[in-house]
């Protein structure tokens, strides 16, 4: 009798468990996404040439992450259509101190002069860069709510509440041309999403990973961008 | 108390004292990459203080923490790279060596001025700032002090990115790169040391400078050795 009673309260926890795992995974936080590219010149990317990318200087009050840069870069380089992602520190030690925070370019009409450097066409050359995407913008929590409190003891712990909040993720890549010392163009992401966190006994966090999903949506449309030999 | 509730204890008091105690961080020697210009063709020695062999600095945020940064000879390093790759001859002498003595165009006295960091908790954000002051006093070849030219260097590094020691290693060598590219790009512009070379040949020029050609290859004509607004980028 007992046995029998311990394997149904067995089976209704086993339900229970399955219908919150199958309520979780179908449940998604909300994202909004909105990708789009202006192009001012030709593009184009031939055999042994790369991109560079490069986030835009602190100096200018840029706060751009750099797992974000890290994200982009692998995402560019990654896939059939990958491009060849030279690592930006790598670029930057060997154009320093051209490429440091205070001395880069902020305007392609900077690039001119940057070529006349003594070493730098050659330094750009070896490394085989034909891009550089300065990527700007940043994920800021703008809006928040809810409460949750939890609690630990001998016999176990547990967390009950509601807690909200919604992130925003603008970035902006601008794509310069060091062949034809020119802006190509932009490519910008605009992502919003809403994470939730319900907790009865067990919190089921339902993310909205709008960095992430910047980052693909940004590093896909530049492959595009830089590809396509499309006229401005 | 159960064995648990026990665990439980001491973890929450590691975390609280983990949180008060700050770090302590260590810059492993860090080396600038070697700088993309032509150099100057002068002949230049310089003398560093002696905290450029072992400098460390603390920063206390009240009732929070304690920070302290050594930056061992870092800065020894960074100028010895840095003027190396910046003039055809260079070398660095010690403290009992008169400079008068030597045949040299120039000779260069950096010094820290100040060195500060802000840590998240003072901030309110996620990124470790560093700032350095150095000041340069540059010499001619009879010792007559042609420059007095201070500099202010900035980095920064956000702690979700490299974890807290980590991004505050990375400011500081972004602060000290700061500060080399700084010296590459205003040095000569600021204090003339490039007329140096031609004023050792004839003291007349000096007196009747001419537009020189800096490192980066622009023309300048400027001889005296006041501090730029831009360079305080860190403000």
């Amino acid at each position: 009798m007992t046995r029998a009673l311990d394997s149904e309260i067995r089976l209704a926890l086993t339900r229970k468990f399955i219908l919150i795992a199958a309520a979780s995974s179908m449940l998604t936080a909300c994202v909004t996404s909105r990708v789009e590219g202006v192009r001012e010149n030709k593009t184009g990317i031939a055999e042994g040439e790369g991109v560079v990318i490069m986030a835009k200087s602190y100096h200018l009050g840029n706060e751009t992450e750099a797992k974000f840069i890290a994200c982009v870069g692998d995402a560019v380089g990654r896939g059939s259509a990958g491009l060849r992602v030279v690592p930006n520190n790598e670029f930057v030690d060997a154009l320093f101190p051209w490429f440091e925070p205070r001395t880069a370019p902020a305007e392609t009409k900077g690039l001119p002069d940057l070529m006349q450097r003594p070493g730098v066409p050659e330094k750009i050359a070896e490394k085989g860069v034909r891009y550089v995407v300065w990527l700007d913008g940043d994920t800021d929590r703008v809006a928040g709510g809810g409460s949750m409190s939890c609690a630990a003891g001998p016999g176990g712990g547990g967390c009950f509440g509601f807690a909200w909040w919604q992130n925003d993720s603008k970035y902006q890549a601008s794509v310069w041309d060091l062949s034809g010392l020119e802006n190509a163009g932009s490519v910008s992401a605009d992502v919003s999403g809403t994470s939730f966190l319900p907790a009865i006994v067990i919190p089921i966090p339902l993310i909205a990973r709008t960095q992430a999903k910047a980052c693909k949506g940004l590093a896909d449309q530049l492959k595009l961008f830089i590809v396509s030999d499309e006229g401005a | 108390m159960s064995t648990k509730l026990r665990a439980c204890a001491t973890a929450a008091l590691a975390v609280t004292l983990g949180a008060c105690s700050g770090s302590q961080v260590k810059l492993l020697d860090p080396t600038i990459p070697e700088p993309l210009i032509d150099k100057l063709p002068l002949s230049v020695a310089a003398r560093y203080p002696e905290n450029f062999a072992h400098f460390v600095h603390e920063e206390v945020v009240i009732g929070k923490e304690k920070w302290s940064i050594d930056l061992g000879r870092a800065n020894e390093l960074l100028f010895t790279q840095l003027f190396g790759a910046m003039f055809t001859d260079y070398q660095v002498i010690q403290q009992d060596t008169n400079p008068r003595d030597l045949a040299i165009d120039a000779f260069i006295e950096p010094t820290i001025d100040a060195f500060e960091f802000s840590v998240p908790s003072q901030s309110q954000t996620e990124e470790f700032a560093v700032w350095i002051r150095y000041r340069i006093k540059i010499f001619d070849g009879q010792g007559n002090e042609i420059a007095n030219w201070p500099i202010s260097a900035y980095g920064k590094s956000l702690t979700t990115t490299f974890g807290s020691d980590e991004a505050l290693r990375r400011a500081a060598v972004l602060a000290m790169r700061d500060a080399a590219a700084l010296v590459i790009l205003q040095m000569d512009k600021a204090t003339g040391i490039s007329k140096l070379s031609a004023a050792t040949r004839d003291p007349a020029m000096l007196a009747d400078p001419q537009p020189a050609e800096d490192v980066t290859g622009e023309k300048v004509m400027q001889t005296t050795a006041t501090e730029d607004p831009a360079d305080d980028s860190g403000t």
